[in-house]
Order: structure tokens, then C-alpha cells, then sequence
């Protein structure tokens, strides 16, 4: 039951979980270096909970010892529930509790302990680590070009330590002026290709905002570089500045140094605010979605207190963000820029979705985990901050569900074009199980200097390592592969949907969808076996003809019995 | 040139109905189409007659689109009967009205609006026709849409004309219907023997309708009541209805639907002879529990209050504006709480069926409404028959045509019982959709089938929906038949087609729609062999920490304090705040247990089947609710993408079994001669065929979320933004009312 180099720490007779749905149950808790795990003897089959304690948020001790001698912890999960349990008082009171045990292995970087990643050492088929090559990624894309050129001036991380090695740029901007339009854009994160059309030649880029600062500083090197970028698409003369943000917030960076871009300084660019908010308000909106979807559901209320935590509205935004991105690439044939205020967050939803949108590619298991690995992971979504990896600071203001959300709209296009994707329901929610879990190195870290440096690749297994080992489970049998089918999601309330079987799976209330997938693959299996008959048949007959034009007279051969089912 | 007119009219004009005729037309008339412009619109003649509202035009629609054709109508038209409401607009004068029959019209029309009763909002314009017609045409449509007796609708004359047509016995609509009508005791009989229900007999005292209008001929009751018995008790019942049989479970408890005791006095000793004779009826002889309906569901002013909302949400207000509020606005509706509603209390009687092993009594009024909807969940929870095609439609038929329900005036189909008209057929589809969304491969039929089927309400040549009750189609076929000297033999009825014969509306290559391809039941391509059999469920269990819990539900013993009413739990369960600070205990009814036992175990799909009833697990049925929206339809995309691949794999399944068949019928000695390998006379069950080996590379345009139905054309209702009308619209709160909109007008 343990997995390489997982050991036991501690072990806890006479423990109680609380469960909010069934009540008291009375069993074992173990406590190992990477999960917890309850087991509850008294039913038949045996009670179990077995979770990562890289998902535990926090830990906290209820009250004091209560009338029956007994204390209580209480865990808050980052994926959506919530567990307490109560054990006796210890009488020996040098003895730590299990709890204590657990704080310490739930919070590894917070007591100076490894997280598990870099210790399981389980071998799969495949090295995960190798799903992503940037290089061959912008060789599919027909980069290098005639106007993309892929620059080294990176290569140490030296020009901007958030972004990824590789980086294509417009071909007649060299290294040296990179630099200073490095120095006018925030954290060095200047724009750069995400995504080039096969056809129109219109681009995805993606930055951070321009550091216009109060004074409405301008930079000749970063307007000629965005002219550039307009020039190398000779569709269009124009090009579109998406600024994730709400034009206030926009506006409130200027106090920061940071801004947006004027219309003045830059010709023929066209600046839309998508009015997505930030990380705070994000990590608001699912907390209170926590409160109305676990433990129970308020039966009278339901749509209104699922509007009240504006989740659904966030998706909205960032849908309608992207969709509005994908239909001037496609449609207008427009390149665009894309950003927010340090262009790791927002514009990560905004490209990889609008690339999603754009690129049946994508929509692939193995495109899809390219896709991560280049828009999320090399480009810097600072995964260690956002999810708080093994550090015990629950309240910590970086921490925010971004990359949930993002998974959610993956969802909700998925919901509207089930055929257009190669994975399923599962393929998410796995991905998102194990961004918590610190099982994997894949989501370890902020940046890929960072995962140079910890030597992720040597040290840790990837994600896709143990996916990929299993493409059965994470497949959608429906999925077909039309090409150049671009998806233009609805992005309407009519059309979005609380994702219940993420959300409201801790419900023993709810059965997962019986999956139409299911009866798909039924129905394969059986073509396969019709067919295999069939064949059976066709060469029986041509091997009876031929022995009936060589031996006229023999006794004939009845046919091999063939059982009807009809 | 007058006579090449005419030619021309007659070559546009067939009306595909018998016993058509046109009453008025009005030529150069334009039908809204684009959204915002008058780019796209079409040209053409809109014509009234006593069947429809038809615009004959030779332009194409300008996008290509997909729309399933329907035998009865052409591609613009609309039944009168779908014609909720009839307003004219005069721009310049900044004039409308909503127009009743016999009323007068002040102003020439510039404009025609329909709102029809399956959501779609027609717009025509009559800038160019002769403004005379044009008045003719909408006053005429007016009057039409709301006949002044039953035998004025459409059906009428429709099937008058087919037994002139057919001189002596011609006519045999649904004569190749393989269902059972219930209208003859050998098919309650048969019931009686497919459900075990040994104890309970098909009585004939109504014949006739000599006791109970409102009853059908045939009812079925216990064998311990004999004729004599009920004769004595059927005058304390509401309008005379005594207790109707309508299922029996496998354990023997059976489901009974009842109206109410009239008289105070004998209640307590009617209940009890009744209950004792369903009680001897029950081999186990277990108990019997009453559910009164009234007291526990949403009545049919609320349903209809609440349909009129959703309707309103969903296609008068405007798309946008609605968005910020749509989840609130759904909610205040109340539709999808009354959905749950009926689901709930549905799912609490298949509890006490199924494991508690009783029998249930529905109790209403007048049996004639929630009773409908309720017996018919039940039956559908419990038994996979009547998740079958056929048995599905045997159900309607048994639960709401034969039991009496209301169709002529829920459907309101003379316009004037507004009080009475309630969307009890539809709220009961909608209850049937979201189990079918829930375990889709556990009915043989779509959610094209359902919906196709309401639209067909509106479409008044259906026995299924004309009348109130089996008695008021004979007594209104006898007036008819002998006001138009039509020889009626030994009929006791005119012989209207149910809706159930399909082809009288559809081709069989659009009835193939109806089938689903992912349907597991019995009449279904089933493989009875190992390999496939031992493909079974591997999928982990997303919540698989969570495993082993519920059968832990099982040391609890069921207790028997259920009351004996089923009363309306709002929560079952204490909500419990993610806060630790309070240990609170779990209280759990033995309902909710039982579902969640069940819920634990993987779905049998030819077993019982509850729906889940979290809140969060129903959903708005889009196709119904949104077909015609066009800012919803999701290009080339909708849950009908799926059906595309699965129909097309399906069909190809087939093709080989036939093609299997083919060789094992052919004799060795013929083999040469025939051939196996051609493709087999083509009778495939599937929409979507099996094409080349190869995938089409791109998708198909026509898919669409509103697939098999386009916006295009259906809904004009942007189009009126910024007309006067326009802003009355955005002001009403409801479905335009006929009162205000009247007055508006002066």
C-alpha cells in the first residue's frame, strides 16, 4: 500500500472522523511522509479516507479537551472539503499527538523537511519531463520563419528570470533592443510569440504591462517593437492590446509604475480592458463557493447562493476574454498582445484558452500537456506561491486558484464540444488532484530557472510520466479529430455550469455521470468482434469456395456455427 | 398576367393537410430573419388558413441551417394552435395590439408578431402588401387561433375529410401501431400478466361512461372489490372516480391513484375498505400508505406561473441584460424547484415500493393532474419497459390520455379557460429529460423524441391531446359526424390519429432522431457474449476516498416511523458550515438513506433508476428552453456532436449484425451467388449513418446545439429593440398580457 520511499510516521488507535454526511465513525489514522489515512473497521467494506497531505491547507486544534476528554483537529483542504476528527486526550503528555505528526509532514517546507516529490522515485515507461521541447513545439508552429526568429538572450535567465529560455521574437528586433524593451516592461516580461496561425500568419503574444508609470512614460524601442510585431502579420494593419484587467485597476498600477499602453503612443493598436479581476478577488469567489457546495447543499437557494459567490461570473470573463482573442485571430486575422499586470496569471488563462480554442493541437492529452508546460509552467505561473506547496502559511496573499479556474473553463468548453477533445473529465480532475498532491515534481517551483536549478527533471517524476502510462483512463472515445474546427464556446450563463463532478464530488449523494464514454466503448468493443466474425466468415466462404471448385463432390462443409444475438 | 397569377398560387399552394382550406392571404409580404437588419429576410405570401399560418416563399434561407421537416407544415409554418398570442404593430403611429378573435382593428398593421406556444416569436412585415389584406390576414389569423367550440379545431375537419376520402373503412390511423391504447380490457388484462398483478381485475362498470365521464371505459381493481361494491362507494368520490390500478411492483405492492372522498362521513370507512382490499391484493399482504399530492406538490396555477417565467427568461427578455442575473432570475421562477419537486416525491413513493414494500395510494382532487405526472415518474424509476420507446408512449397513453387528463384545456386550446391552462404534460417531459440527462443510456429515446412530442400538442389533429377525456372524443366525434353525415358504422369515436403514429407527421429517416443509439435495454444491439460481457465498469471512482462508505449505511435498521403522509422535506440534512467549533449530529430519514445506499451501488440501467436530486444536479433543459435563441445555439457544437459519433459507430454495429445474419441464412451452396458483403436493405435505426472508413475532415455545418431545430427565422425578438414595441416589451413582466396590451392600444 505504500509507495516507493513512503514510510509510516506515526499510527493512532481510537481516532474519530467526523464525517458531515454519515457522522461519527471510530478507526485507525496513519500518518506517512506523503498521506493520512483513515480506516474505519466497524462497516462492511471497510470505511476509508486516504488523502496527499499535500492537499491540507491547514490544521487546526478545535477548542480544548471537551467533556469527554477528547480533542479535536480540524483540516481545511485546498480541494474543496473540509475533515475533523476528535481522539482522546493524550495521558502521556510528552507524547505528540498524530496531529502534530501530520502538521509537520503537511507543512514540509515550513519545518525544513523535503517535499515527498523529490523522494518518490516510482519508474514509469515514460520520462514526462520530456512531453515538452520548446523547440520542436515552435518547429510545429512553422518557427523560425521569414518574421520569427527564436532568441537565446535568455538563455541564463538573464533578461527576465520569470520567462522560459526560449523565446520567439519578431526576426528584425535584435538581442540588444530586447533588453531595453525588457527595461520598460514589468519584471523584464516583454512580449513575446505564444501562438502563430497556420494561415493568416496573426499571432498570439503574450507580456506584462508596459511601466507607464503616473508621468505616462513612453518607450520608442517597446512601440517600435509592438509595430513589429503588427508588421510580421501582412493581413492586418492593426493590432489589439488585451488587457486582462478591469480599466480601473488598469489605471490604479499607474501609482505603481505600471499602466497600460496609450493609444497615442502606440499607432494602429487598439487597447480593450477584459475586466477580469485579480488573484484577491479570485480567491474570495472560491472560498465562499467552498461555503455553499461543502458539506451540504442548501436546497431552497441553490442558483442564487451559487450566484452570490460570483464563481461562474469569473469563468464568464475569462471565457469571454479568450473567445474574444481567438475570434480576432481567426476571424479578423489580427495578431494581438496580450497582458495583465505581470502577464503570469491572467494572461496565462487567456492565452492557453485562446490557443485551445485556436489549436485542435491542444485539445490532444499530449498537446494539451504541452500546453501547460509552455503557456503555465516555462512562462512562469508561480505554482509554489499560488498553491502554497508544503507551507503551512494558509493566509498568505499569493496564494490564489487561478490555475483551478482555468481548468474549470477547460471544462465548460468541454461541456460544449464533446467530441473536440481527446481527454476527459477524469484527465482534469487528475491534473488538479495532483497540482495539490506533491507527488510530482511537475508543479513544483515558480519558474523554470527555478526548476532548472532544484534539477526537477533528475529529482523529481513528472505528471505526465504516470498519465501517459495509463492514456486508456484519461481518454474520450468520442473524441474525433476534424481539422481546422475552431471552437467558438458560447460564452453565455445559459450554457455555463457549476462543474459537480469537481466541486460536489465529496458528496456521497451525487453519483459521478454515468459516462455516455462508457457505453462507447462498449459499443467498440463489440464493432471489434462483429467485425472479427465477420471476417471469420468471408474467409471461410472464400476458402470453401475454392475447396468446392477443386474437390466437386466432397461432402460440403457446413459453415462454423455462428451464435445470433439479436 | 392575372391568369399566370393564379397558376402560379396553385402551384405554391398545397395545403398538405385534407380538409384544409384558405381563409385569407396577403402577397408581398417579408419574414423577419437576421437579428438586427433586414439582411436575409424573405419575400413572400402569408396566408391564414383553417389549419395554420403559412408564408410561401421561393428565397432561400440565407444561412444554411438545419431543420427537421414536418409532413403537416412546411417550413414557415405554424399552427393555429401554436399561436399563443397575435400582435399587430403600425410603426408610424406608434400603435399595437394584441388581437382576440371577433375584434376590431383601428389601424392597418404595418407589422405582424406571433408568439407562438413552443417559444418561437415570428415577425412578419408588411411595408409592401396591400395594407387591406394585411389587416384581413392578421384579424383572420386572430380568429382562427381561437376556435369558440372543440369540433372547430383543426383535427375535425382534418379527419371528416380523411372518411370521405376513404368511402367505407379506409381509415386506420395508428392501425399499424404496435402499443397499446388502453382502450380495450384485453390490453389492461395484459398489463395486469406483464406486471404479476395476480389480485387485481380489469372491471367494465363504466362502459360507456355510464358512471364516471371523466374514467375511462375500462379500470382495474382489486379482486376483492366486486362491481356491486363499487357501485355502492363511486358516489363519495370527486366526479365518481374511483381508485385506479396503474402498476404493479415485482414484490407485489402496488401503485393506485385515487381522488378525493366528497363526503366527510365516509371517508374514514371508504379509506379503509379500500385499503383493505388493496392490502388483500398484496401477496405479502403489507400495508398501504396514502401520498396526498395536493398537500405536498406546487399546484397548476403555480406550474403554470412558474413556466411562464422561465419562458419569459429565457426568450422575451434580452439576452444580454438577462445574463448578470440568470442564475436568480431561474430561481425565482421556481420551474427547477417544481421539477424537483415531482422528482422528489416521485423518488420517495419508488422508495416505499421498493423498500418498504408497500402500497401506495396518490391521492388528489381530481386524480386528474399531479397524479398524471406522479404515477408516471414512478413507473418510469421502477420499471424499464417504459423507458422503451413504445412502452413510454403506452405509458402516456395509460397515465394521462386514459386517466383523464385535461389536454384540451392545460393546453388551452380555445383560449378562453386561461385559468385552467397549465404546462402539467411539459413540466413531466422536463422531469423525464433530466433523468435521461442523468443516466443517458437508460432510454431507447431522445430529447429530440420529448420535445418533438410537446411541439406535437400544438399540432391539434392528435387524439392524444384534443380532449379532456377518453368521453368527451366520442361524445364530440358523435356531434361531428352526424352534423357532416359522416357514416360512423360501429365506431364509437372517430378514429383521430394518436401522436403516436409518427408518420403521420414525420419521414422514417427523421424519425430515426427519436432513437438513441446509446440505449442499453432489451430490444437494444446487447452482446451476449464473454468478451464483451466482461467489459465492465473499471473507472475508478472519482471520489475514491470516499469508497466503502455507504454500504456502512446498512447497520442502521429502517426504522418505521415514516408518517403516513409523505410530507415535503426543504432539508433533510442540518447544513453544516465548514466551521469545526460544533459537533453536530447527522439526522438522516430512511428515504435519504435508501437513496444513498442506492447511489453507492454502480446503476443497473435495467433496474430501478432514481434521479439525483441535489439541486445542483438539475439543470436547465436547453434544447426545449433555448432551441430558438440564437445567441445560445452553440455552432457546431451541442451534446448532439456526441450523438453525431455514437450514432454513426451504432449504425455501423448493426450493418455487421445484418450482415452476420446474411451469412448465416445463406446456404453454402447459394453462397457464391449471394452476396453478403453488399450493404443490407437499409432499415438502420440510426440518424447518422456509418460513412466511408474514413472521418470526415471537418464537421458537419448543421450541428448545432439547436440541432434538429434552427433559430433562424424562429426568433426575431432583437429586431423589435428600439421600436415602440420594443420598450413595451422590456416592461412587461410577463408573457405579453392581453389586457395591457390591449388598452395600450387605442
Amino acid at each position: 500500500m505504500l509507495l516507493p520511499k513512503e514510510s509510516v510516521q506515526d499510527m493512532a488507535k481510537d481516532v474519530t472522523y467526523i464525517c458531515p454526511y454519515i457522522g461519527a465513525l471510530r478507526g485507525t489514522l496513519t500518518v506517512t511522509n506523503y498521506r493520512l489515512f483513515f480506516r474505519c473497521m466497524d462497516r462492511e467494506p471497510a470505511f476509508v479516507l486516504d488523502l496527499p497531505l499535500g492537499v491540507v491547507s491547514r490544521v487546526e486544534k478545535i477548542g480544548g479537551a471537551s467533556s469527554r476528554g477528547e480533542v479535536s483537529y480540524g483540516l481545511v483542504c485546498k480541494d474543496i472539503r473540509n475533515l475533523r476528527f476528535a481522539h482522546k486526550q493524550m495521558e502521556d503528555s510528552l507524547r505528540k499527538s498524530i496531529f502534530e505528526i501530520l502538521m509537520k509532514f503537511a507543512f514540509p517546507v515550513s519545518n525544513g523537511l523535503p517535499i515527498f516529490a523529490f523522494e518518490y522515485g516510482q519508474v514509469y515507461p515514460e520520462n514526462g519531463w520530456k512531453v515538452y521541447d520548446a523547440q520542436a513545439e515552435y518547429k510545429r508552429q512553422g518557427i523560425p520563419n521569414e518574421s520569427w526568429r527564436i532568441t537565446k538572450v535568455n538563455d541564463h535567465y538573464e533578461v527576465c528570470d520569470t520567462y522560459p529560455s526560449n523565446l520567439v521574437v519578431p526576426v528584425n528586433i535584435p538581442d540588444e533592443e530586447l533588453k531595453r524593451v525588457a527595461a520598460f516592461r514589468a519584471k523584464g516580461r516583454i512580449p513575446v510569440l505564444s501562438w502563430i496561425h497556420p494561415e493568416s500568419q496573426a499571432t498570439v503574444t503574450r507580456c506584462s504591462q508596459p511601466m507607464v508609470g503616473v508621468n505616462g512614460k513612453r518607450s520608442k524601442d517597446d512601440e517600435k517593437y509592438l509595430q513589429a510585431i503588427m508588421d510580421a502579420n501582412a493581413q492586418s494593419h492593426k493590432l489589439f492590446i488585451f488587457d486582462a484587467r478591469p480599466s480601473v485597476n488598469a489605471a490604479a498600477n499607474k501609482m505603481k509604475g505600471g499602466g497600460y499602453e496609450s493609444e497615442d503612443a502606440y499607432q494602429n493598436a487598439e487597447l480593450v480592458f477584459l475586466d477580469i479581476h485579480n488573484i484577491h478577488v479570485m480567491r474570495e469567489s472560491l472560498r465562499k463557493l467552498k461555503e455553499v457546495v461543502y458539506p451540504n447543499i442548501e436546497e431552497s437557494h441553490w442558483l442564487s447562493n451559487l450566484e452570490s459567490t460570483h464563481w461562474l461570473e469569473h469563468i464568464k470573463l475569462i471565457l469571454a476574454g479568450a473567445l474574444r482573442i481567438a475570434d480576432k485571430v481567426e476571424s479578423g486575422k489580427t495578431s494581438v498582445v496580450v497582458h495583465c499586470s505581470d502577464g503570469w496569471d491572467r494572461t496565462a488563462q487567456l492565452t492557453s484558452l485562446a490557443m485551445l480554442m485556436l489549436d485542435g493541437h491542444y485539445r490532444t492529452i499530449r498537446g494539451f500537456q504541452v500546453l501547460l508546460e509552455k503557456e503555465w509552467l516555462s512562462f512562469g505561473h508561480r505554482f509554489q506561491l499560488r498553491i502554497g506547496h508544503g507551507d503551512k502559511n494558509h493566509t498568505d496573499a499569493d496564494r490564489s486558484p487561478v490555475f483551478l479556474q482555468f481548468i474549470d473553463c477547460v471544462w465548460q468548453i468541454a461541456r460544449q464540444f464533446p467530441a473536440a477533445f481527446e481527454f476527459n473529465e477524469y484527465f482534469l480532475v487528475t491534473i488538479l488532484d495532483h497540482m495539490y498532491s506533491c507527488l510530482f515534481g511537475t508543479f513544483m517551483c515558480n519558474s523554470e530557472q527555478q526548476r532548472v536549478k532544484e534539477e526537477l527533471p533528475k529529482k523529481t517524476v513528472s505528471l505526465w510520466a504516470y498519465i501517459n502510462s495509463q492514456l486508456e483512463e484519461f481518454t474520450n472515445p468520442l473524441y474525433v479529430n476534424y481539422s481546422n474546427h475552431v471552437l467558438f464556446p458560447v460564452v453565455s450563463m445559459r450554457h455555463l455550469e457549476l462543474w459537480v463532478g469537481y466541486y460536489i464530488r465529496w458528496n456521497p449523494r451525487m453519483r459521478p455521470q454515468e459516462p455516455v464514454h462508457q457505453r462507447y466503448k462498449e459499443l467498440l468493443a463489440k464493432r471489434a468482434e462483429l467485425q472479427k466474425r465477420v471476417e471469420e466468415l468471408q474467409r471461410d466462404v472464400t476458402n470453401r469456395s475454392a475447396s468446392s471448385t477443386e474437390r466437386a463432390g466432397s461432402p460440403t462443409r457446413s459453415i462454423t456455427p455462428v451464435q445470433t444475438f439479436v | 398576367m392575372g391568369s399566370f397569377f393564379i397558376l402560379k398560387n396553385k402551384y405554391l399552394l398545397e395545403p398538405c393537410a385534407s380538409g384544409e382550406i384558405v381563409v385569407n392571404e396577403v402577397s408581398f409580404v417579408r419574414k423577419c430573419i437576421g437579428a438586427d437588419s433586414s439582411h436575409g429576410d424573405l419575400w413572400g405570401k402569408l396566408i391564414c388558413t383553417n389549419f395554420k399560418v403559412s408564408f410561401i416563399t421561393h428565397d432561400a434561407l440565407p444561412k444554411q441551417r438545419f431543420q427537421v421537416a414536418n409532413r403537416l407544415l412546411g417550413e414557415h409554418d405554424v399552427p393555429l394552435a401554436c399561436v399563443e398570442q397575435v400582435v399587430t404593430v403600425n410603426d408610424a403611429k406608434g400603435k399595437q395590439k394584441v388581437l382576440c378573435s371577433n375584434q376590431k382593428l383601428k389601424f392597418n398593421p404595418t407589422e405582424l408578431v406571433l408568439y407562438c406556444k413552443d417559444f418561437r416569436i415570428i415577425r412578419f412585415r408588411f411595408d409592401e402588401a396591400g395594407p387591406q389584406s394585411a389587416k384581413k390576414v392578421c384579424l383572420a389569423i386572430a380568429h382562427y387561433s381561437q376556435p369558440a367550440d372543440p369540433q372547430l379545431l383543426f383535427g375535425f375537419e382534418y379527419i371528416g375529410k380523411q372518411y370521405y376520402g376513404s368511402l367505407v373503412n379506409g381509415v386506420d390511423p395508428g392501425g399499424g401501431l404496435q402499443m397499446p391504447l388502453f382502450d380495450r380490457p384485453s390490453e389492461w388484462d395484459r398489463e395486469i400478466k406483464r406486471t404479476g398483478a395476480a389480485e387485481w381485475r380489469v372491471c367494465s362498470i363504466n362502459e360507456g361512461y355510464v358512471v364516471s365521464p371523466s374514467l375511462p371505459e375500462y379500470v382495474v381493481v382489486p379482486v376483492s372489490l366486486a362491481d356491486q361494491d363499487l357501485k355502492q362507494y363511486l358516489c363519495f368520490f370527486t366526479a365518481h372516480r374511483i381508485p385506479l390500478w396503474c402498476w404493479n411492483h415485482p414484490n407485489g405492492s402496488a401503485l393506485v391513484r385515487m381522488a378525493s372522498i366528497s363526503d366527510p362521513l365516509q371517508q374514514r370507512k371508504l379509506d379503509q375498505r379500500i385499503c383493505s382490499a388493496i392490502t388483500k391484493s398484496h401477496p405479502q399482504r403489507s400495508d398501504v400508505l396514502k401520498s396526498d399530492l395536493d398537500k405536498n406538490l406546487p399546484n397548476i396555477q403555480d406550474i403554470q406561473a412558474a413556466f411562464v417565467k422561465v419562458r419569459q427568461i429565457c426568450v422575451i427578455e434580452p439576452f444580454e441584460e438577462s445574463e448578470e442575473k440568470w442564475l436568480s432570475s431561474m430561481e425565482s421562477s421556481r420551474w427547477l424547484e417544481y421539477v424537483r419537486a415531482f422528482l422528489k416525491h416521485s423518488a420517495e413513493v419508488v422508495y416505499l415500493l421498493e423498500g418498504k414494500h408497500v402500497s401506495v395510494i396518490l391521492q388528489e382532487e381530481e386524480d386528474r393532474d399531479l397524479s398524471c405526472v406522479v404515477s408516471s415518474l414512478v413507473q418510469l424509476m421502477l420499471d424499464p419497459h417504459f423507458r422503451s420507446l413504445t412502452g413510454f408512449q403506452s405509458l402516456v397513453q395509460k397515465e394521462w390520455v386514459m386517466a383523464g387528463h385535461r389536454f384540451l384545456h392545460r393546453c388551452n386550446h380555445l383560449k378562453k379557460n386561461d385559468k385552467e391552462e397549465s404546462p402539467l404534460f411539459q413540466l413531466f417531459l422536463d422531469c423525464v429529460w433530466q433523468i435521461i440527462n442523468q443516466y443517458p443510456a437508460a432510454f431507447e429515446f431522445t430529447e429530440t423524441y420529448l420535445t418533438v412530442l410537446s411541439d406535437s400538442m400544438w399540432i391539434p389533429v392528435f387524439s392524444t391531446f384534443l380532449f379532456n377525456c377518453p368521453q368527451q372524443r366520442t361524445e364530440n366525434s358523435m356531434d361531428f359526424a352526424k352534423s357532416k353525415c359522416i357514416p360512423m358504422g360501429e365506431e364509437k369515436a372517430l378514429r383521430f390519429p394518436p401522436v403516436w403514429d409518427w408518420s403521420q407527421q414525420f419521414t422514417p429517416k427523421d424519425q430515426a432522431l427519436f432513437n438513441n443509439p446509446m440505449y442499453v435495454g432489451k430490444g437494444a444491439t446487447c452482446v451476449q457474449n464473454g468478451t464483451v460481457k466482461s467489459f465492465r465498469r473499471t473507472k475508478k471512482n472519482y471520489s475514491s476516498t470516499l469508497r466503502g462508505m455507504p454500504s456502512s449505511l446498512r447497520n442502521i435498521l429502517m426504522d418505521g416511523h415514516d408518517s403516513l403522509t409523505l410530507t415535503r422535506r426543504n432539508s433533510l440534512v442540518p447544513r453544516l458550515k465548514p466551521d469545526f467549533s460544533q459537533i453536530r449530529e447527522v439526522v438522516e430519514s430512511p428515504t435519504e438513506r435508501f437513496f444513498r445506499d442506492w447511489v453507492s451501488r454502480p446503476a443497473d440501467l435495467q433496474g430501478m433508476l432514481i434521479p439525483q436530486l441535489l439541486p445542483s444536479h438539475l439543470a436547465l433543459w436547453r434544447l426545449y428552453f433555448l432551441r430558438w435563441v440564437p445567441e445560445a445555439s452553440i455552432p457546431k457544437g451541442g451534446p448532439v456532436t456526441a450523438y453525431h459519433k455514437l450514432s454513426q459507430l451504432a449504425d455501423e454495429v448493426e450493418k455487421l449484425q445484418s450482415q452476420l445474419r446474411q451469412y448465416k441464412g445463406a446456404t453454402p451452396a447459394s453462397t457464391p451467388t449471394s452476396n453478403p458483403s453488399a450493404p443490407p436493405s437499409d432499415h438502420s435505426r440510426m440518424y447518422f449513418k456509418a460513412g466511408s472508413t474514413h472521418e470526415p475532415s471537418s464537421i458537419p455545418e448543421y450541428l448545432s446545439s439547436s440541432f434538429p431545430f434552427s433559430p433562424v427565422g424562429n426568433m426575431c425578438r432583437r429586431s423589435i429593440l428600439g421600436t415602440p414595441l420594443s420598450k413595451f416589451l422590456n416592461g412587461a413582466k410577463t408573457w405579453l398580457s392581453t389586457e395591457t396590451l390591449a388598452n395600450e392600444a387605442l
